[in-house]
């Protein structure tokens, strides 16, 4: 039983990096990619261990590239199913609001 | 006022300043010398000595209030602050009548006549509050979370405002930068990669354009100007329209003709890139986009120049050479109000680059990037609302404009439109829109849109006058404060807090509290759920011992580096350098490199109006203090004797003031200081609500008169565009 749920997470996530990778990156809302950022990633992973993860730490490009191959990132393994959809308004969120944005994030 | 009484007001402002210096450097030990003799009988504490950090305007200066008897006696400056160097001017030692205005609100009221016909009702705070949090709702609910408009100026509890807003739903934030700096942000931002700070006290050349750092204040900048000068032999060179006190202590003024700052300022790239006095290695390094500048500003020769601006070729030219010789400690100085014409930004991207020629980034006496201070975020899950409006509502106005600042004025013209949607409710604390945005009537129609307005205040400003529910605040030395981080350019990075000095006075709450009370009614209490010593705990997280030095202190400063601090690292623009060619603005087809546009001249028999400081006011919330009334009794018109002179005008006479949009009656103030084509006056004066008794019916509201332009980029006001008459009233 227990190989059984096992496979089918493995299936799961699979799947989600499979489609994650391939997603058409930006044009999403970003406005909601901040409720999402914080609901599903930040708690999670950013707030204590790396002391807050914020838009603003890293370039456009750099947001692309990550987002371009989610595999690669380190937390990967630690992410919610997010839909795509989700995926983008995350990506379109840490993209719109990078350091070299027009509108850098503050800390919030 | 006259000539000769603005040099009585003078002279009391400098008595005043030699007191506080005096006050800075032992005062305390003077007068508390005096206390002490008279102590010497009755052995009990003359008093106790509080920090705080003044909230008279946005610098937040290091203080020590003086409390006898639970009564603020008087507030002396912090020796320890760096940040102020141990100073705090006439407004700050004014803080004591701001508390003990007999003007202050006191308790909650409620609209029951008209809107600015000041009719009110005393009720209670859970009446205030089940009212405020009912009307929300059903705002909420009729016309989806973006329905409501939230406006909250510089202090350090309206970060609690942007938190309420988000966990209720709406986008629309204003704050007070679009009617100050907007642009001048904008436009360093996207040439440097962040909002630089000047390392005034460091340098040795400084073009001041526009700004008039010598009154209206800012620290370390102010205080550091005069270092500068007088100690380091540091040249001021200042182009103003007004002969203002900072032009008077100016190695040379210009008197320039108001909008044509930039064509000076590509007259001085022209010149710098001509003779190549710029550093070619650090230029090649750090900067992007010579090449197109270099072909760009060929055109703008200083004769160009000296056509728009008035100030003679040849002085353009030597300005030039001057300020390379005295790079990299030169600057043309950044500023901040820059609310000034519809090309605003570009006016201060002209500056930026000029500097970016100058190699003065990051370097002694030259723009300096913010040092880490340290505080930190406290962040919150805020709900998501699937069932509401996309976007702000002044969203794709303009094309760079700042998010969480917003556009009051484009926010305005579309809730009178309601277009793209309907607002219909407007929460507003500690900012006064009626007395600051241009076309008051404009702004009271924007009040009759809504259904309900809440404002929580101290005073009864015009935008309370004209509110539903006005609700009574704490003042900064009667409550506790989250931490502030604060950027003093070379003079240091530190942090402050405020802790109650006093008793709160009347029914006075915070903004916090207010708040908080609303939420508890709304099922958003849980966003609220802690007190403000537990927020500054999350903040100071980072910097253990810190809380304990500012108890001892009142400040708590961060050693962190102050030069260099870009060694190595990437500037935060696409090009990764200094952009003096903006690719971003290129791709969103806003010209990349500023492009000079003449003026709109001055009509026949009218006048530019401008707008400035003094060192005694602070927007609109000034001119009602008993003891800067008694330095600043009104406000006046500086009109150009020659200018008088054709319109029959004397000094003193009581002239009406029209624009297309409003008309006010002020009295003349003939003087040389300013140009014959323009006039000037100061903002706060004649506010609509009585309860301001020496503002009400006292000189002439500068908000009703200027008309509403708009900075194209930013959305930030365009605050120099308005053409007035002026005719001397027949007695």
């Amino acid at each position: 039983m227990n190989r059984k749920l096992i496979t089918i997470a493995a299936a799961c996530l699979i799947t989600f990096f499979t489609v994650s990778m391939a997603f058409a990156l930006g044009g999403g809302n970003g406005r909601k990619g901040k409720f999402l950022y914080r609901k599903n990633c930040y708690k999670t992973c950013h707030e204590e261990k790396v002391g807050g993860l914020s838009p603003a730490n890293k370039t456009q490009a750099e947001w692309t590239a990550i987002f371009s191959d989610t595999s690669k990132i380190p937390c990967h393994d630690k992410w919610p199913a997010v839909p795509e959809k989700d995926l983008n308004d995350i990506f379109t969120y840490l993209h719109d609001y990078a350091k070299d944005s027009p509108s850098p994030a503050k800390c919030s | 006022m006259s000539e000769s009484s603005q040099k009585i007001s003078r002279r009391d402002f400098f008595k005043a300043s030699g007191l506080i210096a005096a006050g800075a450097v032992g005062g305390g030990a003077v007068l508390g010398g005096l206390r002490k003799a008279r102590a010497a009988a009755v052995p009990v504490k003359p008093w106790d000595s509080k920090f705080s950090a003044c909230d008279m305007c946005f610098n937040k200066c290091g203080l020590i209030a003086r409390v006898e008897d639970g009564v603020v006696t008087k507030l002396d400056p912090n020796s320890k602050f760096l940040k102020s160097r141990g100073m705090l001017c006439a407004r700050g030692n004014a803080g004591i009548d701001q508390v003990y205005d007999p003007d202050r609100l006191k308790y909650p009221l409620l609209r029951v006549g008209e809107r600015g016909e000041g009719k009110w009702k005393r009720i209670s705070w859970d009446e205030a509050l089940d009212l405020a949090a009912q009307k929300m709702e059903a705002v909420r609910k009729d016309y989806l979370p973006c329905g409501h408009l939230f406006s909250a100026g510089t202090d350090l509890h309206s970060q609690f405002v942007g938190r309420f807003a988000e966990v209720y739903g709406s986008f629309n934030v204003t704050s007070h930068e679009s009617l100050c700096l907007v642009s001048n942000n904008r436009a360093f931002l996207d040439t440097f990669g962040e909002v630089p700070f000047a390392d005034v006290l460091n340098s040795k050349y400084i073009v001041m354009a526009g700004a008039n750092r010598f009154e209206a204040l800012v620290t370390p900048d102010s205080i550091d100007l005069m270092t500068a000068m007088r100690e380091n032999g540091c040249k001021l060179v200042t182009l103003d329209p007004r002969y203002t006190k900072t032009a008077a202590l100016s190695d040379e003024w210009y008197p320039v003709k108001p909008g044509t700052d930039m064509a000076f300022m590509l007259a001085l790239a022209h010149v710098i890139i001509g003779e190549k006095l710029y550093d070619p290695q650090w230029v090649e390094e750090k900067t992007y986009g010579l090449e197109q500048l270099a072909e760009h500003v060929k055109q703008y020769t200083p004769g160009f120049a000296a056509d728009q601006c008035g100030i003679p070729a040849e002085a353009i030219a030597r300005i030039a050479r001057e300020l390379a010789e005295a790079a990299p400690a030169a600057m043309i100085y950044p500023g901040r109000r820059s609310s000034d014409y519809e090309d605003s930004t570009q006016i201060r991207r002209s500056f930026a680059i000029v500097n970016g020629l100058l190699g003065n980034w990051d370097r002694p006496g030259g723009l300096l990037a913010a040092r880490v201070v340290g505080l930190k975020g406290v962040p919150y899950e805020a709900p998501w609302y699937d069932e509401n409006h996309e976007d702000r509502i002044d969203a794709d106005k303009v094309p760079m404009m700042f998010e969480h600042e917003g556009s009051f004025l484009l926010t305005r013209d579309a809730v009178l439109a309601e277009d793209p949607y309907a607002i219909r409710g407007w929460f507003i604390y500690k900012t006064n829109p009626m007395a600051t945005v241009p076309n008051r009537k404009k702004t009271i129609e924007m009040m009759n849109k809504m259904d309900f307005v809440t404002v929580v205040d101290i005073a009864m400003s015009d935008t309370a006058w004209y509110a539903d529910l006005v609700l009574p605040s704490q003042s900064y030395l009667e409550r506790y404060d989250p931490c502030s981080g604060l950027q003093g350019s070379s003079a240091c990075a530190c942090v402050v807090k405020r802790d109650p000095v006093i008793e709160p006075l009347y029914e006075s709450r915070s903004l916090f509290d207010v708040m908080k009370g609303i939420a508890n009614r709304m099922e958003l209490g849980e966003y609220f759920d802690f007190t403000i010593p537990e927020y500054r705990e999350k903040q100071l997280r980072e910097l253990p011992g810190a809380e304990k030095i500012l108890d001892r202190d009142g400040v708590y400063y961060n050693p962190s580096k102050v030069y260099g601090i870009y060694d190595g690292r990437i500037y935060k623009t696409l090009s990764k350098k200094i952009e003096l060619y903006n690719q971003r603005y290129e791709q969103m087809g806003i010209d990349p490199l500023p492009v000079y546009t003449v003026p709109t001249k001055v009509p026949a028999n009218r006048f530019r109006l401008v707008v400035g400081r003094n060192a005694l006011v602070t927007q609109g919330s000034t001119a009602n203090n008993a003891l800067l009334h008694q330095l600043l009794p009104t406000n006046t018109l500086w009109i150009n004797p020659n200018a008088a002179k054709k319109f029959n005008i004397t000094d003193g006479d009581l002239v009406e003031v029209s624009s297309s949009v409003g008309r006010q009656e002020i009295k003349a103030e003939v003087t040389d200081r300013i140009r014959e084509d323009t006039v000037y006056m100061l903002s706060g004066f004649n506010t609509l609500s009585t309860r301001q008794h020496l503002a009400h019916g006292n000189g002439a509201s500068i908000a009703e008169i200027l008309e509403g332009g708009y900075d194209t980029v930013t959305g930030n006001a365009a605050l120099h565009t308005t053409f007035v008459t002026v005719t001397r009233k027949v007695a």
